[in-house]
């Protein structure tokens, strides 16, 4: 593969980090690591979706709980839809289910942050030559 | 199909029932479980199942027991200050 401009190397390195915000995994299957990518995608999909599941998607609050809509954010941007959905507080959360969603989507949308900084880490390391592979 | 869709909406727009119980602590099994797969993910050059699962199995222990010593050293500490 012929190396890339400088330019065409940070492009690469948004695009990869832009794929794993967009879908989790996304960025490692732009590296041709299909495993990891299944392996992540299943972990932290599941994880977000036992979240929603145990505190509904009530627990998406953009107005009264900010901080953990930023972390939950970082799983997708599709998140934002549904931050939409329960911006006027149609569905009411309370309690311990309301404890236990947040921290499961938020800590998926932190492990989806970890996997974006890895992928992009990778294709850092390909882009200049320096993965031992 | 629209009734499977209509369940399966309602299920993720009404909260479980989960009381304030010590049960309600082992929520946190199956977060550590995800937590020890993707970081092991990030971690391994090349996937292979049993290497996988054993490396998360390890982790997943780790974090359990290491938690697990944390509250009984932060039990035993508030033993001693309302004793």
């Amino acid at each position: 593969m012929a190396p890339r401009s400088r330019e065409g190397h940070i492009m690469f390195l948004l695009i990869v980090g832009l794929m794993g915000w967009f879908v989790p995994g996304g960025g490692h299957l732009a590296l041709n690591e299909k495993k990891h990518a299944i392996v992540i995608f299943a972990a932290i999909a599941l994880t977000f979706a036992t979240g929603l599941y145990i505190g509904s998607i009530g627990i998406i609050n953009p107005v009264g709980a900010k901080p953990w809509y930023i972390a939950q954010l970082m799983n997708s941007p599709a998140v934002a839809f549904l931050g939409q959905l329960t911006r006027t507080g149609d569905y009411p959360v309370y309690g311990r289910p309301g404890e236990i969603g947040q921290i499961y989507t938020s800590i998926a949308g932190l492990l989806n942050l970890l996997c974006i900084v890895n992928a992009v880490y990778w294709a850092h390391l390909r882009g200049t030559g320096a993965a031992g592979e | 199909m629209s009734m499977i869709a209509a369940f399966v909406m309602a299920t993720f727009t009404t909260p479980e029932n989960i009381g304030v119980t010590p049960q309600s602590m082992l929520w946190l099994l199956p977060l550590v479980a995800a937590i020890s797969v993707v970081y092991k993910t990030t971690k391994l050059p090349k996937i292979r199942f049993a290497h996988l699962l054993k490396e998360s199995i390890i982790l997943f222990g780790s974090i359990v027991v290491f938690m697990a010593i944390t509250a009984l050293v932060l039990v035993a500490f508030a033993w001693l200050v309302t004793e």
